[in-house]
């Protein structure tokens, strides 16, 4: 169980107000993702979720039980912060079993879902360690399975991976994935990548400035972005946007074409331009392109074997079924 | 020159001075506590000066160890320097967690609290005697006083009259006397050095990590159980600090000794080195000797501590 319903839920610090009053309803058994640039109150949200943060007004409900003056500990919801937040004088073995210790549970059951978690976690030889004799995978490996012996209705992450390097976030990014599809319990999950975003989420929450822009699904957020913060947001490199006359062709303020949705040529297309910077990836390039009288630059994504270099002259097309058209206030309009 | 050489080269006079500094002290102490040298003597008026000729082996050390006053000193001295490291530590600990708060004049308090230590041991023994504790102008005294004429008002009230009636009258504790001379010094040094831990300890709670106390609330921990398993074991070290920097400043307490009884009932072994020191240098240097060893004693009783936290 842990169908969690925001409502109308708002935050203010003194006068400041970081969260205008919200709606938002995260089903039992879903992995949704708050994603949205540093300062937009992502984590605010999380911490009065999880009871950390007072509530300026509305409701928090779990499972239908109003919760909003429930202390913390007593939500059913268990929370792995992006520093780890391990107790430094406690063994691994100690911090996993800090929550069961505090519920009084007896010392034989404490000792077998210790084992337990740490048999999923592959953390058994690590029992006896301090969590300073750790690299940071096992640290977070030690949240996780601290956050897990508590068997809660559901999971808050807060950044929980930005403190990893690259190969090692991929890796735990599949963990979390996998421990989803294993415990389907409701995950909530924090994060400025929308890289991470895109692939873990069942359901995409892209906040700016405290407001709710767009929910839905990966795939929804990317083929139809309601505006043109979203469609910045979600897609990797960025969409382009170019206004004026090319714009107006479409009967639109402004267009947007992601760069994985323009066709190049050396010798003859829509648009004309030069490669200021070519980024070649193996399997993709990236082609930065000036002098289009479009945009400062468009960006262009084409295959690997792909060969432009600076200051080559290089032809667009965009294909014509995937152009997003924006009004001049920012919505998408088809 | 080998690659080691030119380095130690340059480092030894640094090293030759302070190897100076202390050798020469304790070589004179040790050959002071070998012979008969006193400062004045007409019976014998050759042991006024130092001379391997008045020789007296270990004659010395155990005049100290017969003289009536060196096993109550050494007891003293480990009394007087654990109940003032007891009480420091634990009402640092409470201050420091009462003032880690914000609060509306913060600073000022903090100020006001930090400034008994700029006070002068002297200085701080001649205020607590006089002013607090003696029994008839000091604090004490007038508290005392004012208790009893409470009381003798009391006897006479309707209803409660009979009550207070069989309360004797309150003598004030006289704070020179034999008995209770060590709890004075006891009482004007954790006073002064109260401020010492709390700022240290303060300091620590500082940088404590927020994030866990958050994570420990989530893990449905108490306050106390807070305290108990985040912030005590954080303040391990700090705490460790305090004890042996105090430890060693306390072992040699003196200021407060000589001015609350001039060492009535209440000597440790600086004082009694002090006493000896008047005529009998010879004694006086083997119980300088005596004081060396303990202090080393705890020295390293207490360096195991700190290691041991360290370590963790």
């Amino acid at each position: 169980m842990g169908r969690i319903v925001l409502d109308k839920v708002s935050k203010k610090f003194g006068d400041v107000e970081v969260i205008p009053p919200l709606d938002l309803t995260i089903e039992d058994g879903e992995f949704a993702v708050f994603v949205g640039p540093s300062g937009c109150g992502k984590s605010t949200l999380l911490r009065m979720i999880a009871g950390l943060e007072d509530l300026t007004s509305g409701d928090i409900e779990i499972d239908g039980e109003n919760v909003t003056q429930v202390p913390p500990s007593k939500r059913g919801l268990a929370m792995v912060f992006q520093s780890y937040a391990l107790y430094p004088h406690m063994s691994v073995r100690k911090n996993i079993a800090f929550p069961l210790r505090m519920e009084g549970m007896p010392q034989a059951e404490i000792d077998k879902k210790v084992e337990a978690a740490a048999e999923s976690l592959n953390l058994n030889d690590y029992l006896e360690r301090k969590p300073a004799a750790l690299s940071g995978g096992q640290r977070q490996r030690v949240a996780i399975g601290r956050a897990i012996v508590r068997n809660p209705s559901g999971f808050l992450f807060d950044e929980p991976l930005s403190n990893l390097d690259a190969a090692l976030r991929v890796g735990m990014r599949l963990e979390i994935s996998e421990m989803h599809e294993r415990m389907q319990t409701t995950m909530i999950y924090v994060t400025h990548d929308q890289v991470e975003a895109m692939t873990m989420a069942d359901k995409i929450v892209v906040l700016r400035a405290g407001v709710i822009e767009q929910v839905g699904s990966p795939l929804d957020l990317y083929r139809a972005p309601r505006n043109k913060f979203v469609a910045g947001f979600i897609g990797s490199p960025k969409m382009n946007f170019i206004e004026g006359e090319e714009a107006a062709k479409h009967g639109a303020h402004t267009i947007g074409v992601r760069p994985e949705h323009i066709e190049v040529s050396a010798s003859s297309g829509a648009w004309k331009g030069v490669v200021s910077v070519s980024e070649h990836l193996g399997s993709d390039s990236f082609f930065h392109v000036h002098d289009t009288g479009l945009a400062e630059t468009i960006t262009v994504r084409a295959g690997g074997e792909v060969g432009f270099r600076h200051g080559d002259t290089i032809h667009l097309t965009p294909r014509d079924d995937v152009i997003h058209k924006f009004d001049s206030s920012g919505l998408r309009f088809e | 020159m080998s690659q080691r050489t030119l380095p130690r080269l340059l480092q030894s006079p640094a090293v030759l001075l302070l190897l100076v500094w202390m050798l020469v002290p304790l070589g004179m102490t040790l050959y002071f506590s070998f012979i008969r040298y006193v400062l004045n003597s007409l019976r014998r008026p050759e042991w006024t000066s130092p001379s391997l000729s008045n020789w007296r082996g270990l004659g010395n050390y155990e005049f100290v160890l017969n003289s009536k006053d060196f096993w109550f000193a050494v007891q003293n001295s480990i009394f007087i320097v654990c109940s003032i490291l007891f009480a420091t530590v634990i009402l640092g600990i409470l201050i420091a967690v009462l003032i880690n708060k914000t609060f509306p004049g913060q600073g000022i308090v903090r100020v006001l609290l930090i400034s008994p230590f700029f006070v002068m041991p002297a200085v701080n023994a001649v205020l607590w005697i006089n002013m607090i504790l003696d029994p008839v102008l000091g604090l004490n005294g007038l508290a005392v006083g004012g208790i009893n004429s409470l009381v003798e008002g009391l006897r006479d009230a309707p209803l409660v009259g009979w009550f207070f009636s069989m309360w004797p009258e309150f003598e004030p504790i006289s704070f020179r006397a034999t008995q209770t001379s060590a709890y004075a010094v006891i009482m004007m040094v954790t006073w002064q050095w109260t401020p010492f831990a709390v700022l240290i300890f303060m300091t620590s709670l500082q940088s404590e990590d927020q994030q866990q106390k958050e994570a420990a609330i989530l893990d449905g921990a108490s306050t106390w159980s807070q305290f108990r398993f985040l912030t005590l074991p954080h303040l391990g070290r700090p705490i460790a600090i305090v004890v042996m920097i105090q430890a060693i400043f306390h072992l040699s307490l003196y200021a407060e000794i000589e001015i609350v009884s001039r060492g009535n009932g209440n000597k440790n072994l600086p004082y009694l080195i002090g006493e000896f020191a008047n005529n009998n240098i010879g004694a006086a240097s083997a119980t300088g000797i005596f004081a060396v060893i303990l202090a080393n004693i705890v020295a390293i009783f207490l360096l195991r501590m700190i290691g041991k936290t360290l370590m963790e």
